[in-house]
């Protein structure tokens, strides 16, 4: 049964978790640019002499289609790529699909990852 | 009796033994001191300040005499255009740099104009303008003493100034070019005083001052080497373009490439601009711009022939730049590029800048043509050199400003002469190789033109490592990768429209904003007159 690996990282990171993820034969993973808070709660910056929080900090979103006996190897891939240590590093996730098919070809599960 | 509270004298003589005492009447009469002081000096800061230049009511015995009114008028509209080219530089360098570091562009480019404008009223155009020697001038400090036009131009001193500091703001700003995304905005205030205080106006009285020796040649043994032609830049393909595209080469090498920047050698390539409607649109505004820049340099609307002449070669060399590099460019990826292309034209105009007086609309069509080839390979020289330059500064005003320089020494015509603020004088005439006159421009030209290169990038090396040693030039890898705007300027370039919600705090000292209660409308309706 397929998994999905979601990760929110910090923006910056993107590029390093990219090359390690096809260092471990990840062939595809679709990126989003979302705007979003954790225990953080936003970030504190000014505009023109006052301060203000920002609420929602940019992040970049990955999700990563995985066959089922690679989930644990991709999450600590991400996880090792993605970390600074400082706060706001994100979290990385994953849950199994019922169903996954490639369009171009009809086939379904692990096949269609 | 006097009352208790009057002290005698006996008491107050005591008092005055008293260390306090004295100390305080030591206070109070060391602060009128300063304070009268301080007074006679702001005085004469201020006459110093406001002082006008002398003899401006001459101006009204001129009403008759139209050639200073237009010549004036002439210089002052192409001033405003040359400083309109500010709006190209910050479009075109915003879109060519990553949106994290946007506002840093833009804000250099403002507070670059800004101090560049106060250090050329101080002293920048006194090193540059000012009576002297051949290597540096020292007269209009603060603008003192100046007549009403400037020299033999017949245009009005200060219309002059303010066209040379359109000119100097130009060089500065294209430093910065080279240096987008990871210059710390301390070391861009210290390193922009050296370019637009010093580095400018001094390499700029060497050629355009009053006795500069390259304008003059004047060294006999320089002299005899070309035998009496000197070195002439129109409008400042070396003056402008090749000293600030030096110092943009020497910044982007002491500060090394951004994070994350692979170069071609090593299977890497430039970083993605993040929008190119405004790079592209800034382009535009800067070839806008030159029709300031090239055309205003005669300092004269009376030489009519000269200006329209100019202004159509600058066109041409533009039109040749932009095409030849996107042809030159389209084997590669067999797609039609349009950086190279805006680049490409860009560097047609800096390499008509110099020689746009003296040559032909075919000579102008050649220069810009070969521009619009050594723009794209210069990109490449420097991508080979693994100098991280994000917009191409030193290949388009450095390079390309060498080649138009050079091209001067080839492409003069002979015909023409230089302009004079009543038309033109043609008893000193500029010819080119191709047209017969012998290697003599051309070597001037290399002598100028090396110089430059040679000088400012020495200069502009020690000036930036200078800037390093104080820990300003580059920002900490932390605020590299947060991006310059957040992390220098405390915003991002693009809010997104929903759900991002700016919570101002209470800024300290202040009182916390007053929350009206929300009224009833219910209760308080009937108390209300209908």
């Amino acid at each position: 049964m397929p998994y999905m690996v979601t990760a929110v990282i910090k923006p910056f990171k993107l590029e390093e978790v990219k090359v390690a993820l096809r260092g471990v034969g990840v062939l595809g993973l679709t990126v989003s640019e979302v705007q979003g808070y954790g225990r953080q709660g936003g970030k504190s910056e000014t505009f023109r002499g006052a301060e203000y929080t920002i609420e929602f900090v940019p992040k970049v979103r990955i999700d990563v289609l995985v066959q089922s006996g690679d989930v644990d190897k991709v999450i600590d891939v991400i996880a090792s790529a993605a970390r600074t240590g400082k706060i706001g590093d994100g979290k990385v996730w994953a849950f199994d699909l019922d169903r996954v098919m490639r369009i171009r070809t009809g086939e379904h599960g692990d096949d269609a990852v | 009796m006097p009352p208790a509270s009057r002290p005698g004298i006996a008491t107050r003589l005591k008092r005055l033994r008293q260390r306090e005492t004295r100390r305080m009447i030591a206070v109070i009469v060391g602060g009128k001191m300063i304070g009268v002081a301080s007074i006679l000096g702001a005085m004469r800061v201020v006459t110093l300040f406001v002082d006008m230049p002398a003899s401006a009511q001459t101006v009204s015995h001129r009403a008759a005499d139209l050639i200073s009114p237009v010549n004036t008028i002439w210089t002052l509209v192409t001033a405003f255009l040359v400083f309109f080219m500010q709006a190209g530089f910050m479009a075109l360098e915003a879109g060519f740099a990553r949106s994290r570091e946007t506002v840093n562009v833009l804000i250099e480019c403002v507070i670059d104009t800004c101090l560049c404008g106060l250090l050329f009223w101080a002293f920048g155009f006194a090193f540059m303008f000012g009576e002297g020697n051949g290597l540096i001038g020292h007269q209009y400090f603060l603008l003192h003493g100046a007549p009403a036009t400037y020299g033999s131009t017949g245009v009005a001193f200060l219309a002059f100034f303010l066209f040379q500091f359109a000119f100097a703001d130009t060089c500065s700003t294209i430093t910065s070019g080279a240096m987008v995304g990871r210059t710390g905005f301390r070391g861009d205030l210290l390193y922009s005083i050296g370019v637009s205080g010093f580095l400018y106006p001094i390499f700029g009285h060497w050629v355009w001052g009053p006795g500069g020796w390259l304008g003059n040649m004047s060294p006999n043994l320089l002299n005899s080497f070309t035998h009496g032609a000197v070195f002439r830049d129109f409008a400042g393909s070396t003056v402008v373009h090749t000293v600030g595209g030096f110092i943009a080469l020497a910044g982007a090498i002491v500060l090394g490439p951004r994070l994350g920047r692979k170069f071609k050698r090593d299977g890497g390539g430039p970083l993605p601009p993040h929008d190119l409607t405004i790079a592209a649109i800034g382009g535009v505004i800067l070839w806008f711009g030159w029709y300031g820049f090239n055309p205003g340099s005669t300092l004269s609307a009376m030489d009519f022939e000269g200006i329209g002449r100019v202004a159509a070669n600058t066109t041409l060399a533009a039109c040749a730049g932009g095409l030849v590099a996107m042809f030159w460019v389209y084997p590669r990826s067999k797609k039609w590029d349009l950086g190279m292309a805006v680049n490409g034209f860009l560097g047609g105009l800096v390499a008509i800048t110099c020689p746009c007086y003296w040559v032909s609309p075919a000579g102008a069509v050649l220069i810009g043509g070969i521009a619009g080839v050594v723009v794209p390979l210069g990109v490449d020289l420097i991508e080979w050199f693994r100098v991280d330059d994000p917009v191409g500064a030193v290949t388009v005003h450095g390079i390309a400003g060498i080649w138009g320089t050079l091209s001067l020494g080839l492409f003069a015509t002979g015909q023409f002469g230089i302009p004079t603020p009543d038309g033109v004088d043609t008893s000193t005439t500029v010819t080119g190789l191709l047209y017969g006159g012998g290697i003599d421009q051309l070597k001037a030209q290399l002598v100028g033109s090396l110089t430059c290169v040679v000088v400012i990038s020495a200069a502009a090396f020690g000036l930036m490592h200078a800037v390093k040693l104080t820990r300003t030039l580059r920002v900490s890898r932390d605020g590299e990768l947060e991006g310059l705007d957040l992390h220098e300027h405390g915003t991002p370039p693009y809010h997104v429209e929903f759900g991002q919600g700016m919570t101002y705090s209470t800024p300290a000292g202040l009182p916390s904003p007053r929350v009206r209660e929300p009224v009833d409308v219910h209760e308080t309706s009937e108390d209300v007159p209908v």
